[in-house]
């Protein structure tokens, strides 16, 4: 089953577009949604949790549309924005006052554990909060009605490497529930390393890439060459090619290409640049 | 819609001791003065603007694009406003006449008659200010409200002043709508209630 559904989704503002973005989400899986700034998550999140108006298209949460379904998808879905959207005069006690009005399953043991166990200050308001503890704030506060489903919008961007890795641990404790999913827009490629299932890429608007991890890091490969030994590949195997410091690199399918060839292991953010960056055709 | 009256509340509370304050040098100016009804007409003023304020924190958190993440309808969040507003101007006047009415008594300057018809005409004044600012806030934020409220308060006054020969003598008018003053304050409701309707289709409208 999937989690999250989108059909064809198309949705503008001003010069940018959204065109026809599908992907989905399994049951049980985290999903990495990368693209550079301004490539569109932030405008798909948007449209997925009713934000923005979509103009056609389909999105589908736990199976149910979201514009018909919005307040009982809303119960059983937590958000992580890049900044947390509260008055800044309020502190996480009078937080927890004021969720557990929105939530009939909001868990205030639950929450103050987090607060602990997040080192977040129980009453100091969030202004005078650090950015790192903020964004803690903001997961305790998502996590706290026991949502099934997290949908992170750039949680980690800003913030330094080990508030990062401490955060990542959280998505990850999350995720021993087999029935938990996440929906995780960044564009750090480490942090989708560490954590995700599948890695949907979008690219001025457009999905290029929708595949299990996986996939991307054990059966594409790196052959570094000259122009002539790049255009003795196979032409199936060829997914992009782009000029290298010293001549061509060519991101190949590594079952289709002779052992002859010798390959590299690509990271995630290798196959992001050759999908942004790279050419279909050899030259 | 209780959570979103109560994140108001906790919100502005900030303001209450600066007001209460306010509000006991204008008791003074009031008895000074032996003038209740300044009294009432700021303190309503005071409490009215609690909701702008409220609105102003919501627009500087960005709190409408968390709020809408949470299991509320729009109307819901619209629609506290509205309740918040309409609980802190009674809670206002309720605070407020006893003092009036105090101060009344020991100066006996106007007649018990004409308090009452100034308290009617406040309150409606009052009801129908929340029901063309609130729309105008919600659609167009803080700031640009901020200058609609000033034209708002000064245009009327303007208007009268630059049309008084066309237009009859207001004094006698009001006096001959005496009998009709006690029931302004229901029309101020009825026309809160449909500013609430408006304000609910421009804030579903709204993109986050």
């Amino acid at each position: 089953m999937n989690v999250i559904e989108i059909h064809d989704l198309h949705k503008s503002l001003g010069n940018f577009s959204l065109k026809d973005v599908s992907f989905a989400v399994p049951q049980g899986t985290v999903m990495g949604f990368v693209g550079e700034n301004g490539a569109g998550k932030s405008t798909t999140i948007k449209c997925m949790l009713n934000l923005l108006k979509k103009q056609y298209g389909e999105i589908l949460l736990f199976g149910k549309d979201i514009v018909e379904h919005e307040l009982s998808i809303k119960n059983d879905i937590g958000v992580v924005f890049d900044d947390l959207y509260v008055p800044e005069t309020l502190n996480a006690t009078q937080l927890d006052k004021i969720m557990k009005k929105f939530f009939k399953t909001w868990d205030s043991s639950y929450y103050f554990e987090r607060l602990v166990q997040f080192n977040v200050p129980k009453r100091k308001k969030v202004k005078e909060l650090s950015r790192g503890m903020r964004m803690k704030l903001s997961i305790a506060l998502a996590l706290s009605h026991h949502p099934k489903l997290l949908i992170l919008d750039e949680p980690t961007s800003g913030l330094d490497p080990i508030i990062r890795d401490e955060i990542l641990d959280l998505f990850l404790e999350f995720m021993q529930d087999e029935t938990h999913s996440i929906l995780f827009s960044s564009h750090i490629t480490s942090d989708l390393e560490k954590i995700a299932d599948y890695i949907t890429l979008i690219h001025n608007g457009e999905i290029l890439l929708s595949e299990s991890k996986d996939v991307l890091l054990y059966e594409y490969g790196i052959f570094k060459g000259s122009n002539e030994e790049v255009n003795d590949l196979p032409e199936h195997a060829i997914i992009r090619t782009r000029n290298g410091t010293f001549g061509m690199e060519a991101l190949v399918l590594k079952n289709e290409v002779n052992q002859a060839f010798k390959l590299e292991k690509p990271s995630i953010e290798d196959i992001l640049l050759f999908y942004v960056k790279g050419r279909v055709e050899r030259w | 819609m209780v959570g979103l009256i109560l994140k108001d509340l906790i919100t502005i509370q900030r303001q209450f001791k600066t007001q209460a304050f306010i509000v006991l040098f204008l008791l003074i100016m009031a008895i000074v003065t032996q003038q209740s009804a300044i009294l009432l007409t700021l303190v309503v003023f005071i409490v009215t603007m609690q909701a702008m304020i409220a609105l102003t924190y919501d627009e500087q958190s960005k709190w409408d694009r968390f709020a809408n993440t949470l299991p509320l309808t729009k109307g819901d969040i619209v629609l506290s406003k509205y309740i918040l507003s309409f609980l802190l101007l009674m809670i206002g006047l309720i605070i407020a006449l006893p003092l009036v009415l105090l101060i009344h008594f020991f100066t006996q300057q106007e007649i018990i008659t004409d308090l009452f018809l100034n308290f009617s005409l406040i309150a409606a004044f009052a009801l129908c200010l929340l029901a063309v600012l609130l729309p105008i806030y919600i659609h167009f934020g803080s700031i640009k409200g901020r200058f609609v409220l000033m034209a708002f308060c000064f245009m009327p006054g303007a208007l009268v002043s630059l049309f008084k020969e066309y237009l009859p003598n207001i004094t006698i008018t009001l006096a001959n709508l005496k009998q009709f003053v006690y029931i302004t304050p229901f029309a101020g409701l009825f026309i809160l209630w449909l500013s609430s309707l408006l304000a609910t289709a421009i804030y579903q409208r709204k993109e986050f």
